[in-house]
This record gives structure tokens, sequence and C-alpha cells, in this order.
């Protein structure tokens, strides 16, 4: 089940007088429960397109769909909602709230939107994902009195606190050592077996791309490759759009 | 809730700033809640001394014109100001019924000029109360001719108790009379006003007026408070007016300074027997009203001006923080904190920044009050007539304090806004992207 859909997406940033176009045509498509890696080097376009996905950033040209939902044309505060219900981040800076402990940082994105869980089946909840992500002990420390794993690993809390289809991670790694990195990976690896929570990161590590399910590989704003389970997943967008649109895709472009 | 604590929790995190913000209100409000104050207790203050030194909140003034067209103060039908008195329901504390005049003393060469009041101390009972004797006492007064002078007059005349002084002052009719006064106390300087009184006993004064026994000029009815003093002016006004004629107050109450125009009355008009004018303490301290008047919109004033300055403060302090945040605006945005709640959360911080501040200037506003209020003030202060008791008292009005926080939150709301609205409006990407 096709879970993010990316159709020929465009996206020009102005810098100065000039335009920069980060991402220039883009077409995929990510199946649910997947542990996806967008890999490329700096500049290559990777941030934006978790940002368009993560419906932070709008494209230029093009078309996002999430959970079916096509993103265009949806205002603010529709977008909010659909950030807030079916996606989840994961940030290479952390991004913890400073002003709150670990659990009120954990709880935090289960405060805000319309819908109020009961207090007892919250914390139950947060309880479990403290636990999961072993920050039993840390549970009433401050941001600022925590490692940069184990910042990570309540940003990762964070992120499944209000059980998204989809959590995004940008460079979740690039802040850690190599031995810290790996434990942050296996840690959403398992996440993502057993809540089969869609994972899509980014990385300019090639060590642990390997690790993904399914690679899409960026250079210069392209698609060069774009691979699930060593098969070329183009297809599965061809599947739900046609043939049409892989035809005109930068991956068939970048190949030939 | 969340946003209460989380704004609660900024505040906190910036200790210094909010500190030194939050005083910068604090400031604001104590000025403006002091003047307040000071305003307050003015009028009340001031009408409270005039009211002793004139006895009475209430009085009633006979003018006597004769058929050459003299014009002197003189009641001599007391029955029926009794009555009309009466009829009206005023609760008094006390009547007065005075004579008085302008009188030079003299003594040994020195010459002293200063109104005698003439008092019937055996009704009078509330005048030896509020007397301060440095020399001498009422005992004095026993004797026909005795009076209570004040201590500069007493300085200026270098007499003592039980000395004999010269009184020279015009009768009645404006014909001069010399008498004797034998001192009988010297009081504490009560101020401008107290210094230049001189109480002797009323029988005495009326032989030097040559008035009658029973006569007098002023009735001056002492109320239980200032409260009601309009409202019993004019009950009192329509009793005289429906037994004796009256100098009409409607006459004058267009005119700026009422009382001056109602005092001068009678010179325009012509009458023979007795007319009575009645007014009251808030009449001949309208203008003293004015000036509390003055103050309040001043400090109204002052504290926009204050604001004024506060609020460049609070919006280029709102400003920092919004970029001293603006990641954080990007990653609760990220993860579904809505515009108006990013608005809401700078909104509620400015809010609890304000109140804060006002809670805090309120708290130094009454310590600055008491502190003040501790003082005690020599009874010669030329700021005599706005104390109580030798001290400066201070009446905070309830509701204008509730005002002036009012204003305050507004303002501080308003100078919070337009950062607040910039934070709300942030696009995520860029604010995630920005590098400080």
């Amino acid at each position: 089940m096709t879970i993010v859909e990316l159709q020929d997406v465009r996206k020009v940033y102005p810098l100065g007088k000039v335009e920069v176009e980060a991402v220039k045509g883009v077409s995929f498509c990510i199946e649910k429960g997947d542990f996806v890696s967008i890999a490329g080097p700096s500049g290559s376009g990777k941030t934006t397109i978790l940002n368009m996905i993560g419906c932070v950033d709008r494209p230029t040209k093009g078309t996002v769909s999430i959970a079916g939902t096509p993103t265009k044309d949806l205002k603010d505060a529709a977008l909010t909602t659909l950030r807030h219900e079916t996606l989840g981040f994961i940030f290479q800076s952390f991004n913890l709230i400073p002003v709150l402990n670990v659990r009120e940082n954990i709880e935090f994105p289960l405060l805000l939107g319309r819908e109020r869980v009961p207090k007892k089946e919250r914390e139950q909840w947060i309880d479990y994902l403290i636990e999961e992500v072993g920050l039993s002990q840390w549970s009433k420390h401050k941001s600022n009195e925590l490692s940069g794993g184990q910042r990570q690993r309540v940003a990762i809390a964070r992120a499944l606190v209000t059980k998204p289809e989809i959590v995004l991670a940008d460079e979740p790694t690039a802040n850690l050592d190599s031995h810290t990195g790996e434990q942050i990976l296996e840690l959403m690896k398992k996440i993502n077996r057993e809540m089969q929570t869609t994972f899509i990161f980014s990385t300019h590590d090639a060590k642990i791309v390997g690790l993904a399910d399914h690679i899409i590989r960026l250079r210069d704003g392209l698609i060069i490759e774009n691979v699930r389970n060593g098969t070329d997943a183009a297809a599965l967008c061809a599947d739900l759009a046609g043939e049409s649109v892989i035809e005109n895709s930068p991956v068939q472009s970048a190949r030939s | 809730m969340e946003i209460i604590k989380l704004a609660l929790r900024n505040l906190a995190r910036q200790k210094k700033r909010t500190f030194l913000l939050g005083s910068a209100i604090a400031f604001g409000i104590m000025i403006v809640t002091v003047i307040n104050g000071f305003a307050g207790a003015f009028v009340d203050n001031i009408s409270e001394n005039f009211a002793n030194l004139a006895a009475g909140h209430v009085f009633i003034q006979g003018v006597e014109k004769s058929a050459s067209g003299k014009e002197s103060d003189i009641i001599r039908d007391d029955a029926l100001l009794m009555q009309a008195v009466k009829d009206a329901n005023i609760p008094s504390k006390y009547i007065s019924k005075r004579s008085s005049a302008q009188a030079s003393l003299i003594f040994a060469g020195h010459n002293a000029q200063l109104k005698v009041d003439g008092v019937d101390f055996s009704k009078e009972t509330f005048l030896p109360e509020r007397l301060m004797f440095i020399k001498g006492g009422l005992e004095g007064m026993k004797q026909r001719d005795g009076i209570i002078i004040s201590e500069p007059i007493a300085k200026r005349l270098n007499v003592q108790p039980g000395d004999r002084v010269l009184v020279q002052l015009r009768t009645l009719t404006g014909q001069q009379n010399v008498g004797e006064f034998s001192i009988a106390g010297i009081t504490v300087d009560a101020g401008i006003f107290g210094s230049m009184s001189g109480y002797a006993n009323k029988t005495y004064m009326n032989e030097l007026l040559a008035l009658g026994p029973e006569d007098y000029q002023l009735l001056g009815i002492y109320l239980p408070s200032l409260k009601g003093t309009d409202a019993y002016g004019k009950a009192l006004y329509e009793k005289v007016k429906a037994v004796a004629p009256v100098f009409d107050r409607d006459a004058a109450k267009n005119d700026q300074n009422f009382i001056r125009s109602f005092m001068n009355q009678g010179k325009t008009e012509t009458w023979t027997g007795i007319k009575y004018r009645v007014f009251t303490l808030n009449d001949m301290l309208a203008q003293v009203k004015q000036i509390a008047d003055a103050l309040d919109t001043a400090s109204l004033i002052i504290l926009l001006v204050l604001f004024v300055i506060i609020m460049v403060g609070i919006t280029n302090t709102f400003r920092i923080i919004l970029y001293e945040r603006i990641r954080e605006i990007g990653t609760m945005r990220s993860i579904g904190m809505q515009r108006g709640e990013v608005r809401n959360l700078f909104l509620f911080e400015a809010g609890f920044l304000a109140l804060g501040g006002a809670v805090f200037g309120l708290v130094l506003a009454f310590i600055v009050m008491a502190a003040i209020g501790g003082i005690s003030f020599s009874m010669n202060s030329p700021v005599f007539i706005i104390l109580k008791n030798g001290h400066m008292t201070f009446k905070v009005d309830a509701a204008r304090m509730l005002l002036n926080v009012l204003i305050v939150a507004a303002l501080t709301e308003f100078a919070a806004f337009f950062p607040s609205r910039n934070a709300a409006r942030l696009d995520p990407a860029v604010a995630l992207r920005t590098v400080k």
C-alpha cells in the first residue's frame, strides 16, 4: 500500500536575485511500513524532499500525496493537522524543547490538536515509549542534561507518541558518533518492525543506507537510483499513476 | 493548559531579562499608583483640614443690607435657621456658630494681623480636641477676654500666656474699635491657615464687633464625613429658601469660579434686611478638586508615556525572543502546533509578564506609600494642609488600580502582538533551516 507519493515535484528557492532549483522534478512512491533511506551528498535535495513529504514546505510544481491525501491545496491549518496526525519528525539537531523535561517533551504533541488522549492512557503510552527508548531513569531530566544519543532517543519517542503512520528523520545520526548512530538506527529499525511505522530518513552516510528496505539516491535534485528490496522501485508509481509518469520521471532521464 | 505552562517556563528561562522587563512594568505601575493614591487623599485631606479650620462642611452666612446699602455679615434669627437644619435632616456631628473679624494684635510695639473667631467653647467641644497647646491652655479661656493664638503669632508679638495684648478691629458697622485680650494659650503652628487664626470667646468678640450676645455671623454644620456634603448642602438650601430670602445658587452655577461669583452676588443685588447664603466646603474647594483631577489626568498621561517607552522595549525583546527561538517555533509547528497556538504562546508570555509586573508594581507602590505615610511631618510644614495628623496619606481607588493594570496588560499585549503574529506566520521550513 502506497503511503507517500511524489509526482514530478520541483522546488525552487529564491536566493537573492537568482533562483536555485533544489529539486528538479522528482517522482517516487513509498510503501507503508517500509524503512526508507533518501541518500545523497550535501545539496542533493534530501532535506527539501523530506520537508515536502513532511508538509512543512510546499513544492513549486508537482504533487505530494500523504496517506492518499494530496497536500497541494490544503491550507495551513489542515497541513498542520495532517502533520500532527500522520507524521512524526526526528531532526538532525534533535530540536527538543529546552524548558520541558524528557517526559514532557515526549508528551507535548499529544497535548496539541483538538482530540485529547485520556490522561491514564496517555501516561501508560508515554511510559511504554520511554521504556522502549531506554530513558526510564532520565524522564525528569531536561534536554541539556542528556547526551546527544539520549536526546535523539527522546526525539524518536516524541515522533512516535501520536502513533503516526510515517516518521521522517532528517540525518538522524549526523550529530552522533558512529556507535551511537548505529544504536539509534537499530532502535528506529526495531520500532519500524514492531509498530509497522514507515520510516523515511535522509543520510549522506553510505554505511547506514544499507539498513533500508527502500533506497532513493539523489544527486543535484534528481533521483539517480530508486531501489526497493533489490528491485527497481519506479514500478511502484507506475501501478498508481500510469506509465506516462514514469517515462517522464527524472529516474528515466538520469538513466538514459 | 500546556501553552500556559510553556509560557511560564519560557519566562523563567531568561530570568534576568524577564526581571528587567517586569521591573520596567512594575515601575510604571508603581509611579502611577502612588500618584493616584496621593491625588485620592489630596482632596479628602484638604477638605478635612479645611473643614476643621472653617468648623463645618455646610455653611449658612447671613448678610444684612441697610437702607443706605451698607452690607454686613450677621445672623440674628438663630431659631429659623436651626429649624431649617432640622427639616433638612442633616446628620450633623456638631454645629458651630461663630463671629469673626480680621484683627490687629499689638504688644510692646509689635503688631500681627490675624483672623479672630469668636467661639462658644461650651458648645464647640470638637475644637478643643484639635488644638495642641505649647503653652497655656483652655483654662485661660475662662476669662471672658481670653484668646488662643498660634506659635508664629506669639513669636511675632513676643508674648507669653497671661500677657495682655491690644486688639484693633472694625465693628459690624465699620467703626474702628479697640479692646484687650489676655493670652490664654499658644498652639503649635497649624499650617498656613491655622497660623493666621486665633480663637476668642464669642460673647467678648460680639461685644467688640457690636453684635448682640446671641448673634453670630456664620453657622457651620460639621458632618460625620465628607460624603453627602453636596446633597446636604442642597437640601439645606431648599429649606432655608422656603422660609427666608437666599442668594440664588443657580444664578452662579455656570460660573467657572462659582464661589467667587456666589460670594459677590450681594454687591450687585439690592435688598434690605437679612439674606442668607448657603454654601458647602466643596464649593470653596472646587479648585482643589480641579487640581486633583489634573493630577489624575497627569498620572494617566505619565502611565501612557512610560508605557510607550516600555512598549518599544517589549516589542524589541519579543523580536529578539522570536529570533532566539526560531528553530523551536519551526519544531513546534512541525509537530502539529497551529499558528494561533504559537501566537497565543507569545501573547501568554506577554500577559504573564504584564500581570507579574503589575502585581510587583502594586506591592512596591503600597510599600512606598506606607514608607512615605510613616514619615511624620512637622506641623509647621508648608504641606500641612494636605496632611492628615501630620502624615501624608494615600487613598487608592480599586477601580482605578484595576483600570491601570488593564491598560498596562492591553499595552503589553499590543507591544507583543506583532512579534507574536510574525512568529505564528513563520514558514516552518524557513524556521527549521535558519542558522543563528
